[in-house]
């Protein structure tokens, strides 16, 4: 089971290292568009919003308290 | 390579561009030590239907960049709160009165209707400091600070989070860790768990105020897969201790036959009109989330899916899938439509109600936000650029929760009316960015 492990990580590891891209190929993961969080504030607000209306909270980042509508 | 030998040869790439441009180097060295500001306004208003919670609130955040990196982020957040919001207590086809969770006054319910709580009224201010400065050639850390204060609400937060790159900035792996500890001060004191609900002016059955402290803990990794996607995952863990409960909400205590609720006799000052016991939960909860995310570009267009699976100790288990797509129309505009799905299992001592006469359970609550529910948002967002280069956008968002009650749970007369009403909101929010 171990060793199946050690294979399944290296293998990830190795695809990690041979996915991706150039320095000179991130004009469009550059864009603003692209990036994981586009909209700081958008995200707070919902995050807050759901936070405030349901049983889970976090995930993209902490999920802490600060609100005690929940 | 070394910074310094690294900053020569920019210099000396900048001195030759500067020759081949005819301009000279210590105004561009100047233009790059300037800071710059990246400023996010909004402005959001959340309305729930029935004349529940009423929200607008005044959001900002203010990014300082400085050279190498290095940025400074400020929040600031104003909520007004109005309306009203379930107190926990079943409906029944005669009216009914309920003491306010300050203790100090009374309100009627009608008949049939699910009673609210319209003592909700609040004022929030939050504010978020935060510092980013990069570590050696390929990690950066975060340090961050949070509070805020609502009438009867106070919170204290901390967070670090550290972040290295890999192979090429294709591969980033982080680590953070947050603190926070939250002090609640009801009006009259927080209820003392499982009490009844008594007359106008007896707080006989308040304490004091009460806290908990939360920590979480987040590792995440993102991975640039092509020049098209970028995905990342986060594992979460987040501990709460301390006073968990909601010193707002209540149980109808009800007859084990007709299910409904157990009448009382109020004091000549007035009390409730039946009986009612302010919620318990644990004082502890703990959980774990995982999240995936995935941004993929095609042609202009931008799909940005997620999802998350929650689970807590609490028998509480989510699931959460949003998609935004992102669809330019012309150059400078575009439309983002928004879907998200949402449900829950319910928490394990969630009940409608509790049985006269039997055993008093150790945790109870009727919040609906601990019950079993679906929930799912539809919104279009409509962006553009300013004629100065700037950013606006609109975003009008609807949210639905449809929820049930655990089967085996309604008794005799419940049975006949709704006992979780559908939870309608609209979400409608303008944004407006501009850097200087």
């Amino acid at each position: 089971m171990k060793t199946v492990l050690a294979i399944g990580i290296l293998l990830i590891c190795s695809a990690c290292t041979s996915m991706g891209v150039e320095p000179w190929e991130r004009d469009v993961l550059a864009k603003d568009e692209m990036q994981l969080t586009t909209d700081a504030l958008e995200a707070a607000t919902d995050d807050h919003i759901y936070f405030s209306k349901e049983a889970s909270s976090g995930g993209r980042g902490f999920g802490g308290g600060g609100c005690g509508c929940n | 390579m070394s910074r310094s030998k690294e900053r020569s040869i920019s210099v000396a790439l900048a001195t030759a561009t500067c020759g081949l441009l005819g301009s000279s180097i210590p105004a561009v060295v100047d233009a790059q030590e300037e800071p710059n500001w990246d400023i996010n306004t909004s402005l959001l208003y959340y309305g729930e239907d029935e004349d529940r919670v009423q929200e607008f609130s005044l959001k900002a955040i203010i990014r300082r960049l400085y050279t190498d990196d290095r940025v400074f982020t400020f929040g600031l957040t104003i909520d007004g709160l109005t309306g009203a919001s379930p107190s926990g207590a079943i409906p029944l086809d005669s009216p009914q009165t309920i003491t306010n969770a300050s203790g100090n006054s009374v309100y009627t319910v009608p008949a049939g209707e699910l009673p609210l709580d319209e003592e909700f009224r609040d004022t929030r201010v939050a504010i978020t400091a935060n510092w980013q400065q990069p570590v050696g050639e390929s990690s950066q850390v975060n340090i961050g600070a949070s509070a805020s204060k609502e009438y009867d609400y106070l919170h204290f937060g901390l967070s670090g989070r550290f972040s290295k790159d890999f192979n090429k900035r294709n591969t980033t792996v982080s680590a953070g860790f947050a603190v926070a500890s939250d002090e609640n001060d009801p009006e009259g004191g927080a209820p003392i768990p499982l009490s009844s609900l008594l007359d106008i002016g007896d707080l006989s059955n308040h304490l004091g105020t009460d806290d908990k402290d939360i920590v979480d803990v987040v590792l995440g990794v993102s991975q640039v897969i092509s020049r098209n996607l970028v995905v990342q995952a986060n594992y979460s863990f987040s501990n709460e201790s301390g006073y968990l409960n909601n010193p707002f909400k209540i149980l109808s205590v009800v007859d084990a036959t007709t299910g409904d609720t157990i009448s009382r006799v109020a004091g000549p000052g007035g009390g409730p009109s039946h009986e009612f016991l302010f919620e318990n939960r644990p004082n502890d909860r703990s959980k774990q989330s995982l999240y995936t995310q995935a941004k993929y570009y095609m042609d202009g267009n931008v799909l940005d899916a997620s999802y998350r699976y929650m689970t807590d100790d609490w028998e509480i288990d989510s699931h959460t899938i949003d998609l935004r797509y992102r669809w330019p129309v012309g150059n400078d505009k575009y439309l983002e439509p928004h879907l998200r799905f949402y449900t829950q299992t319910e928490a394990e001592f969630y009940r409608l109600s509790i049985i006269d006469g039997a055993p008093l359970p150790v945790y109870a609550s009727s919040d609906y936000r601990l019950g079993d529910f679906d929930a799912m948002t539809a919104g279009l967002k409509f962006g553009w650029k300013t004629s100065d280069n700037n950013d606006m956008s609109v975003r009008v968002e609807l949210y639905q929760q449809s929820g049930s009650i655990p089967g085996g749970q309604i008794i005799g007369n419940q049975a006949a009316r709704n006992n979780y009403p559908d939870l309608n909101a609209i979400i409608a929010q303008f944004s407006y960015r501009f850097k200087r």
